[in-house]
């Protein structure tokens, strides 16, 4: 049974008298421990999947419709209460910009504190103290870390304090929302690995949001290609990202450098995101895909399946598959 | 942190004497000639200029005038008054009681309902609440203290007679006791009032945006996530980063209350510092004047370093290295 079931899932920003369609139709199903990357630029919609799913947008800015089974529950008809309870204990969350995580006028340990009296509020004081302490060492910090305030750790630190902190519970479900994007590329492999290993360790399904290929391909064994608020193709990392279908991933895998085989050519992908306030008619991705006819521009494409648990968007499978190699 | 606060108290003394030197001199180039006035503006007898004129020292240089006034000050002697006839700092003494009764308590009441309001409206953003508070700040933002505390005497006292027009006591009664205490708080109100209206939308303001801003914090998301209450987390975390711009604006415009309200203490004939400094700017009352100026300077600087030490001890990401 898989433990996360996103089921057409749109998500809509209300900005002025204009409505933003940043996630349309989005279907995803996540079985307990794997590690599902979801990929896309900037404004494909990834992060507001992420925390539209967890209820996390402010319902004055935006609606949310479909459903989100998690664990049997659907996270966006819970009540509030009901949702509280879930947060944290079962779904966590690393946000970006760690820096920002905590509250700067608090000191890091006390907050960690807090975070563990919501859920546990008849703890003591010293078990609270020794839990903190003890995820603190998980994440190889030192222990002087409980009393430093934000500001004196580093970017790499705050992010292992964010990891931590999301640890607290034991929870069944991660989601790191560009959670390593900030870091050195040295820093974030160190974590990265340290992810994977507590992965191991804790037994935790995870979500990664990155707009960066390689992350998704060293750490995630499923990966969702997002481009302007639909999801193109998903399927297993070791189909997709080596046989691309869909032709924005295959353009998406041309414009990163591979460290093995030839040299080729970094090529981008001509052309910029559609206008989101305009649902198209057409493939979201039509006037970007050197590949689109007519009935690209005309009909929306339906996800189709394509191999095990592999499901590409796109009209032209036939013509275009292994176009990425 | 003790090498930082020296340094500090040694450029406020800085700052202190500049701001003394510079008044000193502005005031006596300014039109005007104390001892005209003292004669008589009506009637002047040269004879009697010429001899106040030297009585008071008015005859010698201006850098001689300077440094007499100097060395009398770092002996604690402020001079006396020419008007009055009286030591500056006894008349400095009397006035700053009942000043510090009208701005201070202004000041707590226009700190205390301005963040509320504040942070009431913050919470509840372009809610109906929130546009007709923002439109009455902007309203008594605008609005000249003197134009509202003349209408509020025109309603309140003229029309209505629930309360006094002016003064701090009523002198017919001569009350005693707690009667007297009564009878100032009362004569109290009006001004209270018209300074804490004046001064209400600045805090407002302060406080509403800096609470929208906090809320918008990646943290908050953060802790919103885990699970904690909404209340919990505004009560802990939203307010204690919110406030510390109100805490430091409050401890420097504290600075300001000793100089009194000019206008708002003229306007209710309030025997405040205001009213002292404006008859003595009237009258060329150069000892006065000067005695005001230099009490308010220093009560500035102090304050100062009073505002830089309560910052860091609210804001931990403030250090004072030597």
């Amino acid at each position: 049974m898989s433990l996360l079931d996103i089921k057409h899932v749109d998500i809509t920003y209300h900005v002025g008298k204009k409505d933003v369609y940043a996630v349309q139709d989005a279907n995803m199903s996540i079985e307990p421990q794997d590690a599902l990357g979801i990929v896309g630029e900037s404004g494909s919609g990834k992060s507001t999947l992420a925390m539209g799913m967890l209820r996390l947008l402010s319902e004055r800015i935006c609606t949310i419709d479909g459903e989100v089974i998690f664990d049997g529950k659907d996270l966006l008809k819970l009540s509030d209460e009901e949702l509280r309870k879930i947060r944290w204990t079962e779904i966590s969350v690393v946000f970006q910009k760690s820096m920002n995580a905590l509250s700067p006028v608090h000191r890091v340990g006390k907050q960690m504190e807090d975070v563990y009296r919501i859920h546990r509020p008849n703890a003591s004081k010293e078990e609270i103290r020794s839990r903190v302490i003890e995820m603190l060492k998980v994440v190889n910090l030192p222990s002087r870390v409980y009393t430093s305030f934000p500001h004196e750790l580093s970017g790499g630190m705050m992010q292992r304090v964010s990891i931590a902190l999301s640890l607290l519970f034991n929870p069944k479900l991660l989601v790191l929302d560009e959670a390593t994007t900030a870091l050195d590329v040295v820093t974030q492999g160190q974590i990265l690995k340290e992810i994977m290993a507590l992965q191991e360790q804790f037994r935790l399904t995870r979500v990664m949001i990155t707009h960066d290929v390689s992350v998704v391909a060293s750490t995630c064994n499923k990966i969702a290609v997002m481009y302007a608020g639909r999801m193109l193709e998903t399927g297993y990392v070791k189909d997709v990202l080596v046989h691309p279908k869909h032709p924005y991933t295959q353009g998406l895998l041309k414009s990163f450098p591979s460290f093995n085989g030839e040299k080729e050519e970094l090529r981008g992908i001509p052309g910029a995101l559609p206008d989101l306030s305009v649902k198209p008619t057409g493939c979201v991705f039509a006037p970007r895909c050197p590949y689109a006819t007519e009935q690209c521009r005309t009909s929306l494409p339906t996800l189709q399946t394509v191999g095990n648990q592999w499901q590409a968007a796109c009209h032209q499978l036939g013509g275009v598959s292994n176009g990425g190699n | 942190m003790r090498r930082y606060l020296l340094k500090r108290m040694l450029t406020g003394l800085l700052m202190v004497m500049i701001s003394v030197a510079i008044n000193f001199v502005l005031v006596r180039l300014a039109p005007g000639d104390p001892m005209v006035m003292l004669a008589g503006v009506d009637n002047p007898n040269p004879a009697q200029i010429a001899a106040l004129t030297e009585k008071f020292g008015l005859d010698k240089s201006i850098p001689e005038q300077f440094f007499i006034y100097v060395g009398g000050v770092l002996r604690g002697d402020f001079g006396y008054s020419y008007v009055n006839e009286r030591p500056v700092l006894a008349l400095i003494g009397e006035r700053v009681g009942p000043t510090l009764m009208v701005t201070l308590t202004a000041l707590i009441i226009a700190v205390a309902i301005g963040t509320l309001l504040g942070v009431r409206c913050a919470r509840k953003s372009g809610g109906v609440f929130d546009q007709i508070i923002c439109g009455l700040s902007y309203l008594f933002d605008s609005t000249p203290s003197f134009w509202l505390g003349l209408m509020l005497i025109l309603l309140f006292a003229s029309t209505l007679h629930w309360l006094p027009t002016s003064g701090m006591v009523n002198m017919r009664a001569g009350y005693t006791g707690l009667a007297r205490v009564g009878d100032i708080a009362y004569h109290l109100v009006l001004p209270v009032s018209t300074l804490a209206l004046i001064t209400m939308p600045y805090y407002f303001r302060i406080a509403r945006s800096s609470v929208l801003q906090v809320m918008s914090e990646d943290f908050i998301t953060t802790l919103r996530a885990t699970g904690m209450s909404e209340k919990r987390l505004f009560n802990k975390y939203v307010l204690r980063n919110a406030l510390i711009p109100t805490v430091t604006v409050v401890g420097s415009s504290l600075a300001h209350l000793i100089g009194g309200a000019v206008f708002i203490e003229t306007v209710f004939s309030w025997p405040g510092m205001g009213q002292l400094l404006y008859s003595s700017i009237s009258k060329r009352d150069y000892p006065l004047l000067s005695g005001i100026y230099l009490i308010i300077a220093l009560s500035i600087a102090i304050m100062m370093i009073v505002v830089d030490i309560v910052y860091s001890l609210i804001d931990p990401r403030i250090k004072y290295t030597d």
